[in-house]
């Protein structure tokens, strides 16, 4: 692995009460690549993202964003770093227009100023527009987001990931729920992002999914670390095959 | 030290008023995930009892307490059929406006019916006990005797009956009770006439050392909602630590610092409740969770 | 959005023409024979009418635009009335110092409650707040010295029913138009981001917290002022007829019956609020306040979009609908950032 070391986690723990989530995992991710995290249901996959980006306070470890130590850093600051995620259960702002949901995205509502009568507002505005294109949801810009279907909703969250041009985007499960269609757009506008340079890191359940995407690939189980390799060596890993169609039948079963 | 121990005594005697009078609002809540902001006047309701039935009939309130329980339980039934029926399951925004105006209907009958002037309430037991340095108002122990027999009660009827199986079995999970052939409808209805006879049993057993009138009912909701987020949601050992915890807290701020009456209690139980649940956000049983940011 | 730019001149005409007319009332009562229909009283009435416009507007900003259901407002009311008492009858500031004073004294009273109560949400958020509202009248009560405990404090009289219609009035068409705005703002959308999804919002890179406070301190500011001009109005405030529980109940009902979230609700429920009340105040003193709460259980039960929502066709559902639709377990409350379920409902021993 070449390049910049963009997010460097050592060491993460996270417990709830006697439960231990997340056991001293360690993951990076470097500039450019396409990391799958990947594993059974409650392996902690989320968890690990929650610690990643500030959600939960960490109980051990360390998390350096772009070289800077952000563990004591508070969710909003770290985003403005240029580290934006998506969320497993779709989170969109349902009585705000599309455009509206991407421009604050960006904007992140500092000062009460009036909507576009500045040249950054415009900007903003022509930056929203571009990107609702990029996804396909130009023409429903000045829709509600709480009446667009469950796929539009996606692209959406992972256009508000984009308006402030992140250094890395966290995906969790960008594909849970979504037609085959756009699943593929999905996967489409993600390979495009990657090839202009842009970081992912991808908690998904579609294998398929991540082997036509990642470089790399890291696998949890029991908040653990169980194996971190190209999908190929995954694919082929004993341990994993384990996990995942091993005795316990965690696998759908959150 | 004296002063001290008597402050002790009289917060828990206290604490076991507020035991008694929080159980019926944390089993609402716990149950059927409605927030009762006209519990305090469920309570005033049964103070009332206490004292129409003292004037009329000269009942002293330990016995009227088994007039007022299924009378008001049966209140209790009605109000759930009418009303609480349908803000079950719904966010609390519902359950809060709803309650809400229930307490301001509730408390304003009670003006029109009887006035707002203070009414008191004998009981046949009263006086001091003088243990060593320590007064013990004896119609107060009373009250604590009562609340430790409801709240025994009412375990082992959760515990052991098949209808208070049913209950906790709601409470846990509302599809999976209704999968295994729990009447879902008819056990809130019940568990809500239950908590709401309880509650009044409640306001029988205050009546005789707090003034009854129609407005007393706001801060003891609010006292109720402090312990039952503070000690976990339907939760009985919970409710007696948490108002035991409360009750010792206010008698010695009353005691301690002058100039403040136990009025300022809610004071001092939203500052506790503010900084547990910004502290430590589930709660002081781990009863809760996700109350703040 | 059918019809919308003549149905909204339309409107917008109305308005003005309603606020000309409205403005014209005292030069009635001073120049036509016998003050025509206007009577003081007339006065007195609109100027309460407006106090309520104001008040359930600034409600409305926390309320309806950032989610943050307040049962407590009426403490701002109160400490701006006590504001304006102690610093008018105890230190003898003349009455607009003294108002300046006063809002000060809410805005710093907010900030310094808002930073702990704001961190609470949903039901925490609502009761704190209802508790601040009772702890506050008993503090009143306490401090005797300051605030003349429950014997109140006596204010200067000066009866000038015009000069407050008129600054009600005013400050009514700024407030609204004020919100108006606002909602326009980026800052207005973040608010509304904040009640649509707080967790989502701070993830994003917006800063909760300064945008809570910022509008708590603003609502309460607004709320303070009306408290002021009334203390003055009245002259003169005990804690409980200036913390009345009422007060903020039909704050309350007045939003929720003219639309949650929007501008025009708060106007129009307090308008229909005010009027509907006179009618059953005339006629049945004793059980305006059942009425009240009969009023709004069945507004949250059968009418929740409110006046607005029920005569627009807003895609999507007004704000209480929306509030009210949400499952507590869906997303933009605490959980489903993938930790664990629903708020925990048990029963244990």
């Amino acid at each position: 692995m070449s390049g910049i070391r963009i997010l460097d986690a050592r060491s993460v723990t996270k417990r709830f009460g006697g439960l231990v989530a997340v056991d001293e995992v360690d993951i990076h991710v470097d500039q450019g690549e396409v990391l799958g995290l990947i594993g059974p249901n409650g392996s902690g996959k989320t968890t690990l993202f929650n610690c990643l980006t500030r959600v939960h306070n960490i109980d051990g470890g360390s998390i350096e964003f772009k070289g800077k130590d952000i563990t004591s850093k508070k969710p909003y600051q770290v985003a403005r770093m240029g580290l934006a995620r998506t969320f497993q259960v779709i989170r969109v702002y349902g009585d705000l227009t599309i455009e509206e949901n991407l421009v604050l995205s960006q904007q992140w509502g500092a000062l009460p100023t009036h909507r576009s009568f500045t040249k950054a507002h415009r900007d903003l505005h022509d930056k929203a527009a571009e990107i609702a294109e990029f996804l396909l949801l130009s023409k429903h810009l000045r829709t509600k987001a709480g009446t667009l279907s469950g796929g539009q909703r996606r692209l959406l969250e992972l256009g508000m990931t984009l308006m402030p041009d992140p250094d890395l985007i966290l995906l969790d499960e960008a594909t849970s729920g979504i037609n085959p269609s756009l699943i593929e757009t999905i996967k489409d506008r993600l390979a495009v992002l990657n090839n202009k340079g842009l970081t992912l890191l991808l908690v998904e359940h579609d294998i398929r999914f991540i082997s036509d995407l990642c470089t790399r690939v890291i696998v949890l189980n029991y908040g653990r670390k169980l194996a971190d390799g190209t999908p190929d060596e995954i694919k082929s890993d004993e341990r994993v095959l384990e996990a995942y169609f091993g005795d316990d039948g965690s696998t759908d079963v959150e | 030290m004296d002063q001290l121990l008597q402050a002790l005594v009289n917060g828990v005697m206290l604490g076991g008023f507020y035991a008694i009078m929080v159980l019926g609002f944390s089993i609402i809540w716990g149950v059927m995930g409605v927030i009762n902001l006209a519990h305090g006047e469920f309570v005033m309701m049964g103070a009332y009892g206490a004292w129409i039935l003292q004037e009329s009939l000269g009942l002293d309130p330990l016995v009227s307490v088994f007039i007022v329980f299924p009378v008001m339980a049966a209140f209790g039934y009605a109000i759930q059929r009418l009303i609480i029926n349908r803000i079950i399951e719904r966010p609390h925004l519902i359950s809060l406006l709803v309650t809400f105006g229930l307490a301001s209907i509730i408390s304003n009958v009670f003006k029109l019916l009887f006035t707002a002037t203070p009414r008191s309430v004998e009981a046949s037991i009263h006086g001091l006990w003088q243990v060593g340095p320590v007064t013990i108002p004896k119609t107060r122990s009373m009250i604590l005797i009562a609340a430790l027999i409801i709240m025994y009660s009412l375990h082992m009827f959760l515990k052991h009956t098949r209808l208070g199986k049913s209950i906790r079995a709601a409470a846990q999970n509302r599809e999976a009770a209704r999968i295994v052939g729990i009447e879902i409808n008819k056990v809130y209805a019940i568990t809500f006439a239950i908590a709401i006879g309880i509650t009044a049993v409640a306001g029988v057993m205050v009546a005789p050392v707090q003034p009854v009138f129609p407005f007393m009912g706001p801060p003891l909701t609010l006292r109720a909602f402090a312990i039952t987020a503070l000690s976990g949601l339907g939760s009985i050992i919970g409710a007696l630590f948490g108002g035991m915890l409360l009750g010792i807290i206010e008698v010695l701020l009353a005691t301690f610092i002058p100039g403040i009456g136990t009025n300022v209690g809610i004071v001092s139980s939203f500052v506790i409740l503010v900084i547990v649940l910004v502290v430590r956000p589930q709660g002081l049983f781990g009863g809760l969770k996700a109350a703040t940011t | 959005m059918r019809g919308g730019t003549t149905f909204r001149k339309v409107s917008l005409g109305l308005l003005v023409a309603a606020i000309v007319g409205l403005a014209t009332l005292p030069m009635i009562q001073r120049y036509a024979t016998d003050g025509g229909f206007v009577t003081n009283s007339t006065l007195f009435n609109f100027t309460q009418m407006f106090m309520l416009i104001i008040v359930a507007s600034s409600w409305n900003l926390t309320g309806g635009f950032t989610g943050y259901v307040d049962f407590g407002h009426g403490v701002w009311f109160g400490i701006g009335a006590y504001g304006t008492g102690v610093l008018m009858s105890k230190l003898g500031w003349p009455f607009p110092v003294a108002v300046a004073g006063a809002v000060a004294i809410t805005v710093l009273a907010a900030l310094l409650l808002g930073g702990p109560i704001l961190r609470l949400r949903g039901p925490y958020f609502s009761i704190a707040m209802l508790a601040t509202f009772v702890a506050v009248r008993e503090i009143i009560r306490i401090v005797k010295p300051i605030t003349g405990g429950g014997i109140g404090l006596t204010l200067p009289p000066y009866l000038n029913r015009p000069l407050f219609f008129y600054i009600t009035l005013i400050l009514a068409v700024v407030v609204v138009a004020f919100t108006w705005w606002l909602r326009r703002t980026q800052f207005g959308l973040t608010l509304i981001a904040i009640r649509e999804d707080e967790i989502g919002a701070d993830m994003r890179g917006i800063n909760t917290t300064l945008h809570k406070i910022t509008v708590f301190g603003l609502s309460a500011a607004i709320t303070g002022l009306v408290g002021a001009l009334w203390a003055y109005q009245n002259t003169f405030i005990d804690p409980d007829i200036v913390f009345v529980d009422s007060r903020t109940m039909d704050v309350i009902i007045a939003v929720i019956l003219g639309g949650l979230g929007t501008v025009a609700g708060p106007v129009i429920g307090a308008v229909v609020l005010f009027w509907a009340r006179d009618i059953i105040w005339a006629n049945f003193l004793q059980f305006h306040l059942i009425v009240q709460g009969i009023v709004l259980i069945a507004i949250v039960l059968w009418v929740p979009e409110g006046i607005v929502g029920t005569f627009s066709d807003r895609s999507g559902g007004t704000t209480l609908g929306r509030l009210m639709s949400k499952r507590k377990g869906e997303p933009s409350s605490d959980e489903a950032v993938g930790s664990p379920d629903d708020e925990p409902r048990t029963v244990s021993s």
